[in-house]
């Protein structure tokens, strides 16, 4: 079964289009890496895939659901790490796992168990009683992860979850998402620009460019027999090399 | 410095740009008619009460010498700062200019600061209406005794104006440092109603024992008091008198303006946020023990209301209000007046409670920033987070309108029983006409909000004109069972109208609560743009 299913998957901003007909295909239990470059749709596609963004046109189905029509159903086997996070900045952090728990219908006792695990899991068990405009980025980011994690949600999508933050933090996230997937509890969709990062954990990858899908299968399939990078470059159909030298900064005159 | 003069032309032109691109954003065009609405109304009023400014400087100048020229001149100088300076610390901090952001450029930071100061009374409508003011003094003076006088007087009236812009920078810097410190602002909002308290138990001495006391504590305010004193030199047509208290002027604008720049200089490379308060190491709170009944959005609302700046102080404010109408209002109604008329200070508490809350219920999302995404994306249904955030507001409101009465009934003794049971049905009334329709504007047109007490910082002009017409049309609404209850003089006619009014309120909440949750669907990625800068 697919986790995620999309049929031309289109939105427009303003006439032109950020992502056009998409058709992903993501297998239940996988780890799917979702590359682009800068403004490719990566994020578009995340916001429409989690019902913040309306689609212009195209359909989607997560888990078998479809989105359009039983949404608020398909909301409660999403978990999210949004591109800017979903925190409320003055609640603490223990607060803030509590209530967002809560928000996805557990009961409090629950919520708060599960809040008090989250918080040793992810290492924030000292900061618990701070307010989260107190916590530093990869805290943070750590926070949202636990938040999109403490209602058990089947399906996972995390939005750049390991921009700025330090290698330390990065592992510890990793390796709690390698655990879930290896379990087969949960699908993820991950939107990295970190393509070491996406080799080594994820299981298929899909390659978006100017909102179109150029390339889409397993990580060995897609990498064929290069590096994932090389074949994101090729994908893009990008040649690497140096850029133009800056003729103000190379010694030379500036012209005009 | 050829660099630093291009420097700044980039700064105007980078305000110039963003306040042109504000105007082009979807809700821009209603933004700009509010702003053109806030300047025409300041102007209109400004206008207005320059007449009678004019009127006042006229007879003064007729007058030359004596009260009657004395007492307009100190009036209007004395006026025009007390309430420019009240004003702008409270309200206008929209234009102001974050220093910190040009830090890293190469200009000139004292421009910088000065263009800032500029544009921000540029951009202030109320600071229209007090030029408009002293032009009105100007030209009232002009018409009684036209002359070379004027020259020094205009300069007198310019300095004024230039000595209380700088006063009120070094005053908002000093405010900013202020509330950094934790419960500053309520210590500092307790001391103010103290004082007040204290200017109202003076109010009994008779006025010619308080002027000798006025005299000497009126150098403290400095740019009306040396204003005051140059202008009295020159009504009274000593022109060379004046030139000392320019000059002491002059030198005062650019000694207490000099101090201003070097607070906001060292305040920007403090590394510090302004205004925000210090961040405490290792603080921990207790978990909250509220009823799990009432809800996640109900709860994380009401943390949120109890941590921001504006119900706290409000919390401190109004009972302060409601004691001295208790104490000064309710005595001075004469012994024939109706029952009804002397039970008007009680009902105006609740409406005062929502007025206070007015910034919060019309932007109901503004303070959530990243946080609206989490409400977003849960599968929690629309009207039930308007629902939720209505219920924490209204608790709030509540809260203030009873810790308000408390102080009101102890010192006024105890109301009939039609009048409480007035003041309780016309504050239920109120909550769902002040909450239905501000959710629509919440909806309609969010705006990131800060934790802060300034209002520039909190709600857009849109809103803020929003807010203030349904604030008149519900207080409107409820003011006929009032009328009637008069005419007839029967004091049972305010509950019952009002409890009618209320139930048909509730009924039309309830009616449209789910279709503001639609909307607020329908309306989530502008509503994202708008509060969490997610781009749409």
């Amino acid at each position: 079964m697919l986790a995620i299913e999309t049929r031309g998957l289109t939105r427009l901003f303003d006439g032109k289009a950020a992502v056009d007909g998409l058709d992903l295909a993501v297998p239940e239990g996988a780890f799917y890496g979702f590359l682009g470059p800068n403004g490719a749709g990566k994020s578009t596609t995340m916001r429409m895939l989690t019902g913040l963004l309306a689609p212009t046109a195209g359909s989607a189905r997560l888990l078998g659901h479809d989105l359009s029509a039983d949404g608020t159903a398909v909301k409660r086997l999403l978990g999210t790490v949004p591109d800017g996070l979903n925190l409320f900045e003055r609640l603490t952090g223990e607060e803030q796992l509590r209530i967002h728990g809560q928000l996805y219908g557990l009961p409090r006792a629950t919520s708060a168990r599960r809040a008090e695990e989250l918080l040793a899991a992810l290492e924030l068990g000292d900061d618990a009683g701070k307010l989260v405009q107190d916590y530093s980025h990869g805290m943070k980011k750590k926070l949202a992860l636990g938040c999109a994690l403490i209602h058990g949600p089947r399906l996972l999508f995390l939005d750049e979850p390991f921009e700025g933050i330090d290698a330390l933090a990065v592992g510890g996230i990793r390796r709690l998402l390698q655990d879930l997937v290896s379990r087969g509890e949960i699908t993820v969709f991950l939107t990295s620009h970190v393509l070491e990062v996406v080799e080594r954990l994820a299981t298929h990858v899909g390659i978006i460019q100017r909102g179109r899908l150029v390339r889409q299968g397993t990580l060995s399939e897609v990498r064929a027999s290069g590096t994932l990078e090389e074949s994101f470059l090729e994908s893009l159909g990008v040649e690497r090399g140096a850029p133009a030298p800056l003729s103000w900064m190379a010694g030379g005159r500036e012209p005009g | 410095m050829r660099a630093g003069s291009s420097g700044l032309g980039a700064v105007v032109e980078l305000r110039l740009r963003l306040a042109l691109r504000r105007l082009r954003a979807p809700t821009g065009t209603a933004e700009g008619v509010a702003r053109v609405v806030l300047f025409g109304l300041a102007g209109l009023l400004g206008l207005l009460f320059a007449g009678a400014v004019a009127a006042g400087s006229y007879r003064a100048a007729r007058a030359g010498a004596g009260l009657g020229a004395t007492v307009p001149i100190t009036a209007v100088f004395f006026g025009v700062w007390q309430a420019w300076t009240a004003l702008a610390l409270v309200l206008a901090e929209r234009e102001a200019l974050d220093l910190r952001r040009f830090l890293g450029y190469p200009l000139p930071p004292r421009r910088v600061w000065l263009f800032g100061l500029g544009a921000g009374l540029a951009g202030d409508p109320f600071a229209l209406f007090w030029l408009l003011l002293l032009a009105g003094a100007f030209a009232g003076a002009a018409a009684a005794r036209p002359g070379p006088w004027l020259l020094p007087l205009g300069l007198d009236i310019a300095l004024f104006a230039a000595s209380t812009v700088a006063l009120v920078a070094l005053l908002q810097e000093l405010v900013a440092r202020l509330l950094r410190l934790r419960w500053s602002r309520e210590l500092a909002m307790l001391a103010g109603v103290a004082g007040w308290l204290l200017f109202a138990a003076g109010a009994r001495v008779p006025a010619r024992d308080l002027f000798p006391l006025l005299r000497t504590v009126q150098w403290i305010f400095l740019p009306p008091a040396l204003a005051a004193a140059a202008a009295r030199s020159l009504y009274t047509g000593h022109a060379l008198a004046s030139l000392p208290w320019l000059a002491a002027q002059a030198a005062a604008a650019a000694a207490v303006g000099w101090v201003a720049w070097r607070l906001a200089w060292r305040g920007a490379r403090s590394g510090e946020e302004p205004g925000a308060p210090r961040r405490r190491a290792a603080a921990r709170r207790r978990p909250s023990r509220l009823p799990e009944a009432l809800g996640p959005v109900f709860e994380k609302e009401l943390l949120y209301l109890s941590r921001h700046p504006v119900p706290r102080m409000a919390l401190l404010f109004l009972p302060a209000i409601a004691a001295v109408l208790a104490w000064r209002v309710i005595p001075r109604f004469p012994p024939e007046a109706a029952p009804v008329l002397r039970a008007l200070p009680l009902f105006a508490l609740s409406p005062l409670s929502w007025l206070m809350l007015q910034d919060l219920w019309v932007n109901a999302f503004g303070l959530d920033r990243g946080g609206a995404r989490a409400l977003l994306l849960s599968p929690a249904p629309p009207e039930r987070l308007l629902g939720g955030k209505n219920r924490a507001l209204g608790a709030t409101a509540t809260a203030l309108f009873l810790l308000a009465c408390a102080p009101y009934l102890a010192v006024g003794g105890w109301p009939p029983a039609w009048a409480l049971a007035g003041a309780a049905a016309l504050h239920l009334a109120l909550a769902p006409v002040y909450l239905g329709l501000g959710n629509l504007v919440s909806v309609l047109n969010p705006s990131p909000a800060a934790f802060a007490y300034g209002r520039g910082r909190r709600v857009s002009a849109l809103s803020a004109l929003a807010g203030m017409v349904i604030f008149s049309a519900g207080s409107g609404l409820m003011a006929a069972p009032a009328l009637l209850a008069i005419r007839f003089d029967s004091p049972w006619i305010l509950a019952a109208g009002w409890a009618l009014l209320g139930a048909a309120a509730w009924l039309a909440y309830r009616r449209t609560l789910p279709l503001a949750g639609a909307l607020l669907l329908r309306r989530r990625e502008q509503l994202l743009a708008a509060v969490c800068g997610d781009e749409a």
